[in-house]
């Protein structure tokens, strides 16, 4: 569903990606972890098409992001790290809205249902978003991706800021939509939360992807090694 | 895409408090302006049948005189308010209201609204066009120009390309929005405006078309600062830039380019002062003939003709009374003398009006303005209009008057006396202003330049514009 491949991206002489081969099937999450200026947020941006790699390419649900930069959004849905809605509108309103850009007429009642498949509470369908926390935002955003039946997920530091709880819920959701096929790319520096979410880890550095694992076959510790590892960290690990 | 688009930034705008805030006060303002016009209208009006009665009176009834007295005595004409002046009250205020005709001269309109008026007027009136003209416009500011830069600066823009939106769905949406409030306020004035004047009494010819025709300028006006308020904001990056560049766009097409176009066509162009233009006129008509001096030379050559033509010796053989027959002689040279110097005045405001025509392209402002006027008949094309039609009235008094003197009395007869009746042969001063047909074929390039920027603002908006 998401693949890059050789995806290299150039601003002047800084490389911000370098030979980027990544592949994530239906019902995958894979999460990218690295520091910041690792290259996370410039992959998620090349396969949403808002910047155009240097070399190489990235495929939506095998269409090429360059050459289909439309068309390959029909497939994905996209969560940043701050959700912004439209603070005067509400939660229906925010999905109406940003589900019928996508081209899907809905119904209230199906609206509803997919904030309350996002775990959204039902009282808050109709309050305006600028009373929302940023969880509650971020499941609007889960409930925006439901609503496209979006078969890519690609999300940028999703639960920064996010209480453990909220982000534990957020994590439910990630396994929810994993489990309907959705396959998913998350960059974030949250180690625990990736073990927990995630089918596949790699880990990047200075634009290049250095190292990836199953979640399976490694475990929370040996990840946090690793990738301090990676980042030549010479300090003490606790 | 299109509609729920439109629904959300409507949702939006209502939903904000400054919006609200301001589409309240601009309704209070226009409701208050068209009250504060049609009271005016209708007290204008009714003073000018009262004294369209009056001196209609006074002319039929100033008893047994001798014509040339009477035409001395003289009479005015009376320019009515036209209906759609409650819309647009153009230059009325500053041309005159009333022009006195009498014997061997041309007057200027006298007893303008301003020059009644105390230097609190330099502050401006409260009218339907100031507000159709300045607030309107300020209003689509107000209300656009975060249209674009807010999703920026929200982040919400994000989101929307990740949903694949398309661009022009996207900006038709946003403009349907904007577009909705101003259509309905617009609209609103004018519907009011057609309905109280379809309910006053008819002084002027009322029509809907051109009440229909003022509204769709207005409304392409508006579209075409709604374009250039939306380009604004989708070409920069902050709210606050793109609110100083769209009220620097205001202030320059709508305060500073009138100026200019005002002072280039005058100094291009210039009229002449008051006292050239009287000096100029006095030679020309001590070139000619004085009906009231039958010694200079110009009077002693029309004798020798008249008498070689009538084959007599002397004024007192004429089979009509010379006296009245060198008064006509006399007008028509007079006649002959203003129409050359309000002739050049005339040229003078053609190319004037061609400066300000060709400075239309710089400002969508001033071809709506003269549209505007124009359909409203409050515009200095209207008032030479008028001008003309008195003058030729007052040439047509004097001849009736001279003809009736001359063919009725003995030479030398001064003491001669016409009928206590005979004044209301005279037949009424009656000015029909152009009509729309004709008011839109004289304006075609207002017209053009005014589609021009319509094409133009909405072609850019459209093809050029890309939301990135």
């Amino acid at each position: 569903m998401i693949i890059t491949d050789n995806l290299t991206k150039k601003y002047g002489e800084h490389i911000a990606l370098k030979n980027l081969n990544l592949n994530v099937n239906e019902g995958e999450i894979y999460c990218l972890l690295g520091a910041n200026g690792a290259g996370k947020t410039t992959t998620i941006n090349l396969l949403l098409g808002f910047i155009e790699p240097t070399s190489g390419s990235a495929f939506i649900n095998q269409l090429n992001v360059r050459e289909n930069s439309k068309d390959s959004k029909r497939f994905l849905a996209y969560i940043p790290e701050n959700l912004m809605l439209y603070p005067n509108l509400s939660a229906v309103e925010n999905l109406d809205y940003f589900s019928g850009i996508a081209g899907k007429k809905l119904k209230t009642q199906a609206l509803k249902a997919f904030l309350e498949e996002a775990g959204l509470q039902p009282e808050a369908f109709d309050k305006r978003i600028s009373t929302f926390s940023k969880g509650m935002r971020q499941k609007v955003g889960i409930a925006i991706a439901l609503a496209k039946d979006a078969k890519v997920l690609l999300l940028d530091e999703p639960t920064s800021g996010l209480d453990p709880s909220a982000s534990n819920e957020f994590g439910n959701l990630l396994q929810k939509l994993r489990a309907k096929g959705v396959a998913t790319l998350m960059a974030t520096h949250d180690l625990f939360r990736a073990k927990e979410v995630a089918t596949h880890i790699g880990i990047m550095k200075d634009g290049q992807l250095r190292q990836q694992f199953k979640a399976e076959d490694i475990s929370l510790s040996e990840l946090e090694r690793a990738y301090l590892k990676t980042m030549d960290y010479q300090g003490t690990t606790v | 895409m299109i509609s729920k688009t439109f629904i959300k930034e409507t949702k939006e705008l209502l939903r904000e408090g400054r919006v609200r805030i301001s589409l309240i006060i601009v309704l209070l303002l226009l409701g208050m302006a068209v009250f504060i016009s049609m009271r005016q209208y209708r007290n204008i009006n009714e003073q000018y049948a009262t004294a369209n009665a009056n001196e209609r009176a006074n002319w039929d009834n100033q008893g047994a005189k001798n014509p040339h007295s009477a035409a001395h005595y003289g009479t005015y004409a009376f320019k009515p308010k036209y209906p759609l002046s409650l819309v647009d009250q153009g230059v009325d205020k500053y041309t005159g209201t009333s022009i006195f005709l009498e014997a061997h001269a041309r007057n200027e309109a006298q007893f303008s609204a301003a020059a009644d008026q105390t230097g609190l007027a330099r502050f401006g009136d409260l009218t339907p066009d100031f507000i159709l003209l300045f607030i309107i416009p300020l209003l689509i500011i107000l209300l656009g120009y975060d249209s674009f830069t807010k999703e920026r600066e929200m982040g919400t823009l994000t989101l929307l390309k990740s949903q694949g939106i398309s661009s022009w769905k996207w900006i038709l949406g946003k403009w349907s929005a904007l577009f909705l409030p101003i259509f309905l306020i617009t609209a609103a004035l004018f519907l009011i405006a057609g309905i109280v004047l379809s309910g006053l009494e008819d002084f002027g010819v009322f029509r809907w078309d051109s009440l229909v025709m003022m509204f769709l300028v207005y409304i392409i006006f508006y579209s075409v600062f709604i374009n250039i308020v939306l380009i604004i904001s989708a070409k920069t990056r902050k709210s606050g830039i793109s609110l100083v560049l769209s009220l620097g766009v205001w202030i320059l097409s709508c305060l500073v380019a009138p100026k200019v176009a005002t002072n280039i066509a005058q100094a291009k162009h210039p009229y002449p002062t008051a006292q050239e233009f009287a000096t100029a006129v006095q030679v020309d008509r001590e070139k000619g003939l004085d009906g009231h001096n039958p010694w200079s030379d110009a009077a002693k050559e029309l004798e020798r003709e008249v008498l070689r033509e009538y084959n007599v010796d002397s004024v007192s053989q004429l089979p009509f009374n010379y006296d009245g027959y060198i008064m006509q002689k006399g007008e028509e040279h007079e006649a002959e003398v203003y129409f050359k110097h309000y002739n050049y005045l005339k040229e003078q405001y053609g190319k004037q009006t061609n400066v300000y025509r060709s400075l239309a392209a710089i400002s969508p402002f001033l071809p709506t303005r003269f549209l505007s006027m124009s359909i409203a008949h409050t515009d200095y094309g209207t008032h030479w209009d008028f001008n003309d039609a008195a003058e030729k009235y007052r040439i047509a008094t004097q001849k009736f008057l001279n003809d009736h003197f001359a063919e009725n009395s003995e030479y030398g007869d001064w003491d001669w006396q016409a009928d206590p009746d005979f004044w209301k042969q005279l037949p009424p001063f009656e000015y029909e202003p152009p009509g729309l047909e004709q008011t839109l074929s004289q304006n075609g390039t207002n017209l053009t330049l005014l589609g021009g920027w319509f094409a133009l603002s909405f072609g850019i908006l459209f093809f050029i514009v890309k939301i990135n």
